[in-house]
């Protein structure tokens, strides 16, 4: 890791982890060789196409989805496989997860107070119920949700609301890490930037450290320190959010940020879109893996490639220092 | 008049929190299943009705007093085969025993049996159904028992049973619940996995909820329409199941009134006398179709999607 890097407290590791479904020759790798740190504090964004594996890998860390080989780290210790029932508590306890669709990751059936206050109950994390209606009260306060909420069931609540219903579900838990899948796609336009600034508010606050699962890459510049491109299960570049858009240099990273729309129709008119060709990359059949092209800058490469990559960037970076 | 009178105006504060009230009035499942129930008059009626009959024919009896084996004018040959009339409600029978005392005491046992069988099935074929739905371990040998208990023919189990057990209201509710109870939990374990990966419940597992709580908070409330609609349509098929038992010969026995055994004993003077024949099989029909009316619309009602 690079040098800046090497001082910062890591907190999630994702050691060449695989994922995969079925088994024989129904078997189907949905993550290749993932092998990635989150430090504390950062936002680690992953994107990708629909498909590529992103919430696959997510849940992977969520625990959901186990690992076919490689290992996740959480503080330091592997939370993959099987672990002790007290660590298994204190894992879900600092682990938690805001998901894509707040219509159906919201219990129907229960009111609010249940949905918000299921951890406090799997937990015993109050000690009478006088500080458990004060836990909930807090935790709605903080998403901007009212007391008088509590009653209500999550159909009487719009989009926005109910993401919210689920940030306070995921906070009240008190975690260190979350892993938001998509958290925003499935919202209205008008209430993305609310449910993003009450994400950054609260990292603030609670010094939390986010996976931030996303397509849209333009809310990843705005919300994220470092991203990770994963295309077909296996990552293939990884940088800081400012670098990555400066400097892309996997082809599919080029391809993919090409593919961002501007809400300019001058530009929009002359954006050319880069279609992503595979046989571009080498072919000479040579192992790939993450090459540190610049410091903190990584790319999924052969050695071959490595050498362009390491021209290509130092080209950039001399055009960008002329203008 | 002071058109520059900027007291007039006051400046309105922003409250952000305003825009999170919810107008709506509050919303209670309970309440609101209720309130769908009695909006529709007819399955009111019928539901009063139903009470209506339920409570007669668990009272009538017990004043009556009527028993199969008591035949006080079985020589008294004016009493016998009357036809329906005013002193005599429903006529008497060929034993000069009163029908309408038959049949009440029949309908009572009848209701008894099939509420009594329907509890226990659905006591025990839930929270199986439940787990089984829910744990793929269990799956795999449990779908195992139920292939084996399923094709077991029905008749043949309940002649053994009512060989061992011999005739009576224990050993009928025995024979409609010792295997009758694999199939309501196959029904909910296949209704529990259809909604047991749903994004809510990962939800839940990411909170630590363990699996009994899921299934208790999670999928059983979502399931209390369906499960409605199963009770309504098996208590009226178990009153029929009982009636063709007892028909049979299976059932409880000649000691015990029952619908099935008045249907079964008064067959054969279906032509010379039809109304012995058709007033019980009314009854039996009145009973049932209430039944699953009044349930339908109870498991209608328990869907939320109808609350609108």
């Amino acid at each position: 890791m690079s040098n800046n890097n090497t001082d910062r407290e890591v907190i999630v590791s994702i050691k060449h982890v695989d994922i995969s479904f079925g088994s024989g020759a129904k078997k189907f790798v949905a993550v290749k060789d993932a092998n990635f740190d989150i430090y504390k504090g950062e936002t680690f964004a992953l994107v990708g196409e629909s498909g590529s594996g992103k919430t696959t890998l997510g849940r992977a860390i969520m625990r959901i989805n186990p690992c076919s080989a490689g290992e996740i780290l959480f503080e330091g210790k592997r939370i993959s496989g099987n672990i002790s029932a007290e660590e298994d508590r204190n894992v879900v306890r600092s682990i938690q997860m805001i998901f894509q669709d707040p219509a159906a990751s919201l219990n129907e059936r229960a009111t609010i107070d249940y949905c918000i206050s299921e951890g406090l109950y799997n937990f015993h994390l109050y000690k009478d119920e006088q500080e458990r209606v004060a836990k909930v009260d807090r935790a709605l306060k903080e998403v901007g949700l009212l007391p008088e909420h509590k009653s209500r069931y999550p159909h009487e609540f719009s989009g926005g609301q109910r993401q919210r219903v689920g940030i306070a579900r995921a906070m009240i838990m008190e975690p260190k890490f979350i892993v938001a899948d998509e958290p925003i796609s499935a919202l209205d336009v008008s209430i993305r930037a609310q449910v993003l600034n009450l994400m950054n508010k609260l990292k603030k606050e609670k010094d939390l450290t986010y996976l931030f699962i996303a397509h849209d890459l333009s809310v990843v510049r705005f919300v994220s320190d470092r991203i990770a491109v994963i295309h077909l299960g296996e990552i293939v570049e990884i940088a800081e959010a400012e670098t990555l858009f400066e400097y892309p240099l996997h082809p599919y990273t080029i391809s993919l940020l090409s593919a961002v729309p501007m809400p300019d129709p001058l530009i929009e008119k002359n954006r050319k879109h880069i279609v992503y060709d595979p046989s571009v990359l080498d072919q000479s059949g040579e192992p790939r893996e993450m090459r540190e092209v610049r410091p903190g800058h990584f790319v999924h490469c052969t050695e071959k490639e490595f050498e362009g990559y390491c021209q290509k960037a130092a080209q950039l970076e001399k055009e960008k220092g002329k203008a | 008049m002071d058109i520059e009178n900027t007291n007039l105006f006051e400046f309105a504060e922003f409250d952000e929190l305003e825009s999170e009230h919810i107008a709506a009035p509050a919303y209670s499942y309970w309440k609101s299943v209720w309130r769908t129930f009695f909006r529709d008059k007819f399955t009111v009626a019928v539901a009063i009705f139903l009470l209506f009959i339920i409570g007669f024919a668990l009272i009538q009896p017990t004043i009556s007093g009527y028993s199969p084996i008591v035949a006080p004018n079985i020589n008294n040959s004016s009493m016998k085969f009357l036809k329906p009339s005013a002193e005599h409600i429903f006529g008497t029978d060929h034993v000069g025993n009163e029908v309408f005392d038959a049949v009440w005491a029949g309908a009572r046992n009848s209701i008894i049996i099939s509420f009594v069988c329907t509890a226990i099935n659905m006591l025990i074929g839930i929270p199986i159904g439940a787990l089984w739905g829910f744990s793929k371990k269990m799956d795999r040998w449990m779908i195992e028992v139920y292939n084996v208990i399923s094709n077991v023919p029905f008749l043949l189990l309940a002649m053994i049973l009512s060989y061992v057990l011999g005739a009576g209201m224990k050993s009928l509710i025995i024979t409609m619940t010792c295997t009758e109870w694999i199939f309501v939990a196959y029904f909910i374990r296949t209704q529990v996995m259809i909604i047991r990966d749903r994004e809510y419940n990962l939800a839940s597992k990411c909170l630590g909820t363990k699996t009994w709580t899921m299934i208790t908070k999670n999928i059983l409330p979502y399931l209390i329409s369906v499960i409605m609609t199963y009770v309504s349509r098996q208590v009226p098929s178990l009153i029929s199941y009982e009636v063709f038992l007892s028909y049979m010969g299976l059932g409880l026995g000649t000691t015990n009134a029952s619908l099935g055994q008045s249907i079964a004993m008064y067959t054969s003077y279906m032509n010379g006398y039809p109304h012995l024949f058709w007033i019980p099989v009314s009854v039996l029909a009145i009973i049932s179709i209430s039944l699953y009316i009044v349930g339908q619309k109870l498991a209608d009602a328990a869907d939320p999607r109808t609350h609108m």
